[in-house]
């Protein structure tokens, strides 16, 4: 039997977030018989990232120049580099608004001579590093982290949300305006859609076991886009939703329009679809994406 | 270390979805931070939940005190009872190894009944999505109830022995470093009643350094009690309580508890009121307390589990209005407080009352303590850097959101 010191390394490296990614990572034990948790702050007392890691898991936005700093050091150090959760691949929640009043504002407060400084907005990683593959996910599901993990290459993940959800889909219930959290309790068999929910799991990747969508709650679009819509242009994604709510619903469009503007959606919508509009960003392919 | 800012992000924002974005101020408490945020637009709104609402949104937060504490418990602050790393550092031989594993695997298991009963009350294992202006939007069907009970009654064994080892790791660790810490007395801040442990809490209780509960106000009056401030050394709020240095999380609430009304958990506030009096105050005893309410919850969670938690409303309609308003719970790491302004349907002002700004400035007193002991004249001992470890898992602190 091999001892634990020939396990593959394994890392976790947290940048600006929340620390839900490594919550999740903990509700699983899957991987304590497959790798060495060698750093992962709070739960392994070191300071230091080792060297030759073989996966290194980064969570959190690049924030501060702390941040970058680890960044960089923990990518030097690991052969394979896993992007785990929405604010490492798209700069994470800090981008939630365009306001300008509020962000300025925010950076005054935080400007403190003794503290890491921040950066004028918090960045994906891929910004810096070489990413090996994406985990996209508010948190990714702790099945999720282990198909990252242990058979990346063979993952059948759900190409989007509604192929796990269940709900029927029909063509004669046809809402006239968009149901929010007055409108009761939804039913349970039907499409969210149909009962006039503003769901974006029809453009939203799949693979999270439709989580929020079964027991009655809309898609907020915390995987990000479904492949087709990788890379694209913001107008690109809120159109196809266009569409579907068009097809599926008599809800004036303005309606939509507005309802797409949401903050709810910018949450994660607007992050993603901000992510493509830096042009020094590399390309995400579907291969690298879980 | 960086700062939040939810504060600013959420100014503008329609009210009603704000519920929907706080709980990513913080993965680990989301669960707190979301029924805080939906009690704080109740309060707006003038809404009541119904009763079954607040019982299954005290099951979500039971839940959230399990996962918390058996986290703090067996993967951050274990491994200093017995020198190592971490839980998941394994010896070469293989009974080290064999017995590593089994403490490792045993532990998350116990973890898991806290995302579990997340999932269960809330609809999510993180950043839950239940809770909403008004109620819950389903209730728990009895099949399900049943199935958990199961879990807990045949794990809470395996807990109560866990809690029990790590007393016993406790002890001896004492004995070999000779402190138990930052034993002089402080303020402690609880929004658990004494003899009615809720999470879902309504009111704060402050004791006085002689023991005495001194203070009792609603959320609403917070700041004519708590001051708080930042500073240029962290992005951490830090307050004080009328100019006393204060303490909240698992010490406070056992030092304001009088009884849990579970027999495991009233067994071991006795074995500890005890052996260690009552107000207990050194900084330690955090991590003992926490066990307590490890075994309490569990205890609480069955309970509750048992009686009615599937018939009659889970919500109540409501009408939005302006106004200012004020939602309270009792997060792992004590009483959290949301504080909405809210104009024209939108939020105009927010602040977040995070429990780990009550414990600053005990922690930078603890630290004090730790470096006397171990810095000297002579030198530094090589006991300072794990002494400084062993304080700040002690206080368990939130401090990436706990800023100000």
């Amino acid at each position: 039997m091999e001892t634990p010191k020939d396990l593959p390394k394994f890392a976790v490296l947290q940048l600006s977030g929340c620390s839900g990614c490594e919550v999740s990572l903990l509700n699983s034990d899957e991987w304590i018989s497959n790798f060495q948790l060698v750093y992962m702050p709070l739960v392994v007392s070191t300071h230091k990232i080792p060297e030759d890691i073989e996966v290194l898991l980064v969570s959190g936005g690049v924030r501060t120049d702390e941040d970058l700093h680890n960044l960089r050091k923990g990518a030097s150090r690991s052969k394979k580099l896993i992007a785990v959760g929405t604010c490492a691949l798209s700069g994470g929640v800090a981008q939630i608004r365009e306001g300008h009043i509020s962000r300025e504002s925010y950076l005054d407060s935080s400007h403190r001579l003794r503290l890491p400084s921040m950066l004028p907005r918090a960045y994906p990683i891929d910004k810096f590093v070489h990413v090996d593959l994406y985990l996209p996910g508010c948190p990714p599901t702790p099945e999720l982290f282990i198909t990252a993990l242990k058979e990346a290459e063979n993952a059948k993940i759900a190409s989007i949300v509604c192929q796990e959800c269940g709900r029927k889909k029909l063509t004669d219930m046809r809402p006239t305006s968009i149901s929010g959290p007055r409108s009761g309790t939804p039913d349970p068999e039907i499409c969210l859609i149909n009962q006039g929910y503003l769901c974006v799991g029809t453009s939203t990747r799949g693979g999270c076991g439709a989580l929020c969508t079964r027991p009655g709650h809309a898609c907020v679009g915390c995987r990000g886009p479904a492949n087709p819509y990788l890379n694209k242009d913001p107008e690109f994604v809120l159109d196809n939703l266009r569409r579907v709510f068009t097809r599926m619903t008599d809800i004036p469009i303005e309606e939509i329009n507005a309802a797409l503007a949401s903050p709810w959606l910018s949450l994660f919508l607007g992050q993603f679809t901000d992510y493509t509009q830096d042009q020094s960003l590399p390309q995400r392919t579907k291969e690298k994406m879980i | 270390m960086e700062m939040r800012g939810f504060s600013y992000y959420v100014q503008g924002i329609p009210a009603e979805q704000i519920t929907v974005i706080v709980p990513r101020i913080c993965g680990v408490c989301s669960t707190a931070h979301q029924v805080a945020s939906v009690k704080a637009l109740e309060d707006v709104f003038g809404v009541t939940p119904p009763p079954l609402a607040t019982e299954i949104r005290e099951v979500l937060l039971l839940g959230q005190l399990i996962q918390n504490q058996a986290t703090s418990l067996f993967i951050f602050t274990m491994p200093d009872r017995v020198n190592a790393s971490s839980l998941f550092e394994m010896g070469d031989d293989q009974e080290s190894k064999a017995r590593q594993f089994s403490l490792a695997q045993m532990s998350l298991k116990i973890r898991k009944i806290g995302t579990d009963l997340i999932s269960l009350a809330g609809g999510q294992f993180i950043h839950p999505i239940k809770t909403v202006i008004g109620g819950v939007t389903s209730s728990i069907p009895r099949e399900k109830a049943d199935a958990m009970i199961k879990t807990i009654e045949e794990l809470l064994p395996v807990a109560v022995d866990l809690v029990d080892n790590y007393w016993q790791m406790s002890l001896e660790m004492v004995d070999r470093i000779g402190t138990w810490g930052d034993d002089e007395p402080t303020y402690y801040l609880a929004s658990t009643e004494a003899d009615n442990f809720r999470l879902n809490s309504n009111q704060l209780r402050v004791m006085c350094n002689e023991g005495r509960q001194c203070h009792t106000f609603a959320p609403q009056e917070y700041e004519n009690y708590i001051n708080i401030e930042a500073s240029d050394y962290s992005y951490a709020g830090i307050s004080d309580f009328q100019g006393h240095i204060m303490r909240a999380n698992s010490l406070a609430r056992i030092n304001l508890t009088n009884s849990f009304g579970t027999p495991k958990a009233d067994a071991y506030l006795k074995r500890f009121d005890e052996a260690y009096g009552k107000p207990a105050h050194a900084i330690l005893f955090f991590d003992l307390c926490r066990g307590i309410e490890l075994v309490y919850a569990l205890e609480k969670a069955k309970q509750m589990l048992e009686t009615d938690l599937q018939n009659g409303e889970a919500m109540v309609r409501y009408q939005p209005r302006d106004g200012i308003g004020f939602g309270l719970v009792e997060a792992p790491r004590g009483p959290l407080i949301h504080r909405y302004e809210v104009e024209n349907g939108l939020i105009k002002n927010a602040d977040f009352i995070i429990p780990t700004v009550h414990n600053m400035l005990a922690i930078r007193r603890a630290l004090m303590v730790a470096a006397k002991r171990y810095v000297s004249p002579e030198g530094i001992s090589n006991e300072l850097a794990r002494a400084v470890g062993r304080v700040v898992r002690a206080f368990d602190p939130c401090i990436a959101c706990a800023t100000k």
